[in-house]
């Protein structure tokens, strides 16, 4: 038979009630993030296989349980990773059930990390994550290592306190800054607030995160059952890819701020403070440092910002993050988060 | 030639295959992973060698996916991906050749 490959555009309604039909009878749901989306009919335009892309990821496949075995998946992949390619994407990852995992590995994928019985991370270059943990251990140093993760959306006292903590307790603290481009501030202006922020404290080494630390908002959903399945399922894979990374700089600590408002981020410390141990790792939750009676959030920022209310930040910021806000290079980031429309995560 | 930035050229469909093109520093790093890698993983080898050799790439990284592709499949992939990197895509292919 044969069969015709096309895009299936946002606005095209027809399109999309055929994708959600596949994919309701292949048991996933349509992922919320998804930059571009093809499908593959057949001669009567029924919707047989579909495949999209998110950033460097291909995700949300799903393939006619009556057209298995007809390497229709080949031909979806090959077709989103010449259209990656051309975007000037050529690490590709997917993430996908654990049972799926053969089928990649055999359109050449390798297998990052995976959850039991949960999701299995792959990517298409043959030890790129051992070798992204190998350039890391340049950085190694001898003592006491903790380290860090943050978004830094935008670079706060918070944030600051918590560095200076870890910078007090340990001999070297390793600072990870998420490099994925999915907030508000974007990964240039967070990486520099980030490293002007912390420039007093001769321990710290930051690193951009790679593609190996992801963000809750680009984890995918679609196979997951429930909000909870992939707030755990996004943990713990978090947690399989730290652990090498945390082997490679010799980490002893991992400092975690303290999460009373975001619902994801606190069950997201709930695991860590689980998990981390079994993998000799302590767990070190500090509690927000205070302005005015209010915990410091980055999220309380971007909201104040969004509201007009720049000037209100001034024992929420350090000096270098006030500085770039008051400058004219800021411009572009304020727009940005004036016209979101949500800039809190639940 | 030289390759100038990633390429890649073919599918991953039956009887073809996949080959990235990379720049490189250190010789040709080839990775191939293939289908039928047991019967025919050394001549699949041989064949993307000598294409580049012709090409005169000397330094690159290479995946080839393989999915059963012919020698000549093999060839005109290699050929492809090399021509894309060096931007020689859009005209005068010197199918064959080298570009020089």
């Amino acid at each position: 038979m044969a069969y015709t490959l096309s895009e299936i555009r946002p606005d095209d309604k027809r399109g999309h009630t055929k994708l959600r039909a596949l994919l309701e009878g292949e048991g996933i749901t349509l992922d919320g993030n998804l930059d571009y989306t093809c499908g593959l009919f057949d001669e009567d335009y029924q919707l047989v296989a579909t495949g999209s892309t998110f950033g460097c990821t291909l995700r949300c496949f799903a393939v006619d349980h009556r057209h298995r075995g007809e390497g229709l998946l080949n031909q979806v992949v090959s077709h989103l990773m010449e259209r990656q390619t051309e975007r000037g994407i050529f690490h590709q990852f997917v993430y996908t059930k654990c049972r799926s995992t053969k089928f990649f590995q055999d359109l050449g994928f390798y297998e990052i990390a995976r959850v039991e019985d949960t999701l299995s991370f792959l990517e298409n270059r043959r030890g790129g994550f051992s070798s992204f943990c190998q350039k890391l251990e340049r950085d190694r140093r001898p003592g006491k290592s903790g380290a860090i993760v943050m978004n830094a959306n935008p670079f706060t006292l918070g944030h600051l306190s918590l560095v200076e903590r870890a910078a007090d307790e340990c001999d070297t603290v390793h600072l990870f800054v998420l490099s994925e481009e999915q907030s508000l501030v974007p990964f240039p202006v967070r990486w520099k607030l980030v490293q002007e922020g912390v420039a007093h404290l001769s321990n710290v080494i930051c690193h951009p995160s790679g593609p190996y630390m992801i963000s809750s908002a680009t984890f995918p959903s679609y196979f997951l059952k429930d909000e909870q399945a992939v707030i755990t399922g996004h943990a713990k894979l978090d947690l399989a890819l730290f652990g090498p990374i945390a082997q490679a700089l010799g980490i002893q600590v991992r400092y975690v701020g303290e999460e009373p408002r975001s619902l994801v981020t606190g069950l997201y410390n709930q695991i860590m403070a689980q998990e981390l141990p079994k993998a000799g790792i302590q767990y070190v939750e500090l509690p927000r440092l205070q302005a005015g009676g209010q915990p410091i959030s980055a999220s309380a920022v971007r909201q104040a910002i969004h509201d007009g209310r720049l000037e209100t930040l001034r024992d929420q910021l350090p000096q270098t993050t006030w500085d770039f806000f008051h400058s004219s290079q800021a411009q572009p980031v304020i727009d940005a988060i004036r016209s979101s429309a949500e800039v809190i995560h639940y | 030639m030289e390759i100038l930035k990633p390429a890649m050229a073919g599918t991953l469909e039956s009887s073809d295959a996949q080959v990235t093109v990379e720049p490189g520093s250190d010789g040709i790093q080839l990775t191939l992973s293939s289908s039928v890698m047991n019967q025919y993983g050394r001549q699949i080898k041989a064949t993307v060698l000598e294409t580049l050799k012709r090409l005169e790439v000397t330094n690159a990284q290479v995946t080839v996916v393989d999915k059963g592709a012919l020698d000549c499949t093999l060839k005109a992939r290699v050929e492809c991906a090399v021509f894309r990197s060096c931007g020689q895509s859009q005209a005068n292919i010197p199918w064959g050749g080298a570009v020089r």
